[in-house]
């Protein structure tokens, strides 16, 4: 019992930081039907940026991680309002563009900070210790930032007049642009969003695990993954997708072992794709 | 255009004048011996390619210092063409196969077993003469006549670490933990065997390269109680962060590393020596005015500090012997000449020491350089001086 327990914890504190990963991962195709391949480039930028503050300005760390936040949301803005947004409704267009941001931004960031893991260690250290279970610090703070950000995404789109109109997009945008709502204005917010999202998983993930300019191969690996399982564009399909994979990854891990762990995720995903192939919450498959 | 003899003329000298300049380049281009280093340049285990890269650089602009590389009496100029091979086979078989189609005729490197596994079939193709590292069972052997190991695998220094270590911290078993392809089953199952021969039962546990999150794998460990645990070839940012959440977890024992160097990163990520507590790894080289003499040229020759990782040195020590085989035997092309003169060079290196040629027993080949090395020791989160030990022989 005592090891379900700690595996569930486990598998609860994965769950998070996928969920908010892959909000803006499914965000993105919701919205603007564009497959995001820079989501993992934002969430190693989001961690370089939370470093290079703490580091090099000596902001305190709850300072840098907005700034990360923020710093992604912008550079996420400025590429859709002035790139993207010229080749929005041509889908190998937005695939290369995406792809091509993010080996701009993992080159840019070996070539500034080299390839080795930097000293950047979370402010919290120390470990809860109870019943036979342990719970680092730094994992609780973590956990309870995710789930105020996946709280206030779901606040965003579904109770204001700006999630209303992100919906509305989505659901027929001829319908919504005619009704006066404005692509131009609300697709550059809506890639910010989704970017500073991942800035902000970055900034507070990569200080507990380990942060170098590779690890958003894996997080664009597990987003891709997560919104496929949930749905692609469905918001509560990749928030409940991706504690499920979290779940299953923490549990086939411990009980199957690391190699029959990875595969179990991926059966998993298989058997769904052939069963449901649009997904948990998926409801139909995007029109080109 | 009608055939006159004045458009004749043109073309001729137009043709001929083509040929001089391609043979003119020939020429230039045969002034130039080139070296290829096939390494990891990205990823987290591109510390290890970055100190194969710096260190044949600094080789090669040793020779071009000293005229090092002369055939028939004209001196040759050294140069280095660096592909990252991203830590795959497929990324390391490509990166051979350019360097191939470049003439490249010596490759040092990969590192990595996958990496290795790429290379070999494409350099025996070519011809290529290979120094490279790999801790796999079959890195060298009869086979591949044209392949060199830098340095001897866990078969050759596993057990002289693991009976220091059997002695400073008294475990009574240990568990193996590394990524699941050859890179890291390689070496954890020799280093697994070392431990059994020295009567400490060990088991194995391996995980999906790419892991960022090893809370789970670290569970299953705790599960397991070993007292020790050795992290074998993980890369150092992997075997950083599983210190630190095996640490979080409650784990008191020693823990090891007996698959290549990268303390300093281990200890960054881990969150510093207090962290690693009691940890023991392989040191390449023991650090002493001799070697630090490398660091010294390295910083004059190319203007930079020399690459973190101490692999570094022991590259510096086996490009100097391919560099040496190439100058003695007056080649850039007939590498089996140069191969024959690298099998009968005394293993000897200015700053490294003496040692010797060995792998008969685990390869089948006499093709793998042992030069004394170390063993790295953290004790009570006290970072202690490197235990120099002699060159391994007869392995």
């Amino acid at each position: 019992m005592q090891g379900i327990v700690a595996t569930s914890l486990i598998g609860i504190s994965l769950g998070a930081q996928y969920a908010l990963l892959a909000l803006g991962f499914t965000l993105i195709f919701g919205i603007l039907g564009v497959v995001n391949f820079a989501h993992g480039g934002f969430y190693v930028l989001g961690g370089y940026i939370a470093y290079s503050a703490v580091s090099f300005l000596g902001m305190p760390y709850a300072l840098a991680v907005i700034a990360a936040a923020l710093g992604t949301a912008a550079l996420g803005y400025l590429f859709e309002r002035f790139l993207l947004d010229r080749l929005i409704d041509d889908h190998l267009a937005t695939l290369m563009l995406t792809l091509g941001l993010y080996m701009m931004i993992s080159s840019g960031i070996l070539i500034t900070f080299g390839p080795q893991s930097p000293a950047f260690a979370f402010p919290l250290t120390g470990v809860l210790r109870a019943w036979g279970f342990y719970v680092p610090i730094e994992n609780l703070v973590v956990l309870a930032v995710c789930v105020a950000g996946i709280v206030s995404i779901y606040a965003l789109i579904y109770r204001t007049d700006f999630g209303r109109s992100l919906r509305a997009l989505a659901d027929d945008r001829a319908v919504a642009t005619a009704q006066g709502l404005r692509p131009k204005v609300l697709f550059p917010t809506a890639f910010a969003l989704a970017t500073g999202l991942a800035g902000l998983t970055g900034a507070l993930v990569t200080p507990i695990l380990s942060l170098a300019p590779h690890v958003g191969d894996p997080v664009l690996a597990t987003s891709f993954l997560i919104v496929i399982l949930g749905g692609l564009g469905s918001v509560s399909g990749a928030t409940v997708a991706a504690f499920l994979v979290g779940m299953v990854e923490a549990f086939s891990a411990v009980y199957l072992g690391g190699s029959k762990g990875a595969l179990a995720l991926f059966v998993l995903v298989l058997v769904m794709l052939v069963v449901k192939p649009s997904g948990l919450f998926g409801q139909r498959v995007r029109g080109a | 255009m009608s055939v006159t003899r004045k458009n004749l003329l043109i073309s001729g000298a137009v043709f001929g004048a083509a040929l001089a300049g391609a043979s003119g380049a020939a020429v230039a281009a045969d002034q130039e011996l080139k070296i290829g280093v096939v390494g990891v340049l990205s990823g987290p285990a591109a510390q290890w390619g970055l100190a194969l890269k710096g260190a044949v650089e600094f080789v090669a602009a040793e020779a071009n210092r000293d005229g090092l590389i002369k055939i028939g009496g004209a001196p040759y100029r050294v140069s280095v063409v660096a592909i990252d091979s991203k830590y795959t086979a497929e990324g390391a078989a490509a990166a051979a196969n350019t360097l191939a189609g470049q003439g490249v005729k010596f490759i040092i490197g990969a590192i990595g077993s996958p990496e290795m596994t790429g290379v070999k079939p494409i350099a025996k193709r070519n011809s290529m003469l290979v120094l490279g590292n790999s801790y796999a069972k079959d890195a060298i052997g009869p086979q591949w006549p044209l392949v060199f190991h830098v340095g001897p695998g866990p078969s050759g220094w596993a057990d002289p670490i693991i009976k220091i270590a059997k002695q400073k911290f008294g475990m009574k078993s240990v568990m193996m933990v590394a990524p699941n392809d050859q890179g890291g089953t390689d070496i954890a199952t020799v280093d697994a065997d070392a431990y059994r021969k020295n009567g400490i039962p060990a088991t194995e546990e391996y995980y999906q390269r790419g892991t960022t999150n090893f809370a789970p794998t670290v569970t299953r460990i705790m599960n397991a109680k070993p007292e020790a645990v050795d992290l074998a070839s993980s890369p150092p940012g992997d075997a950083g962060i599983i210190v630190k959440q095996l640490r979080q977890a409650g784990f008191e024992g020693p823990i090891g590393r007996l698959g290549g160097p990268g303390y300093s990163e281990i200890s960054r990520v881990a969150g510093g020596d207090a962290v690693l507590k009691d940890f023991y790894w392989y040191e390449p080289v023991v650090i002493d005015e001799k070697s630090q003499q490398i660091a010294d040229d390295f910083k004059k020759l190319l203007g930079a500090e020399r690459p973190e990782n101490n692999l570094f040195f022991q590259w510096v020590s086996g490009a100097r012997m391919v560099v040496k085989a190439i100058a003695q035997a007056g080649s850039i092309s007939d590498t089996e000449k140069v191969a024959a003169a690298l099998r009968a060079l005394p293993v000897t290196d200015p700053n490294l020491g003496s040692g010797h040629w060995i792998g008969k027993e685990f390869f089948g080949v006499n093709q793998e350089l042992s030069f004394p090395f170390g063993i790295g020791l953290v004790t009570g989160g006290q970072l202690q001086p490197i235990v120099r030990v002699e060159a391994a022989t007869g392995k």
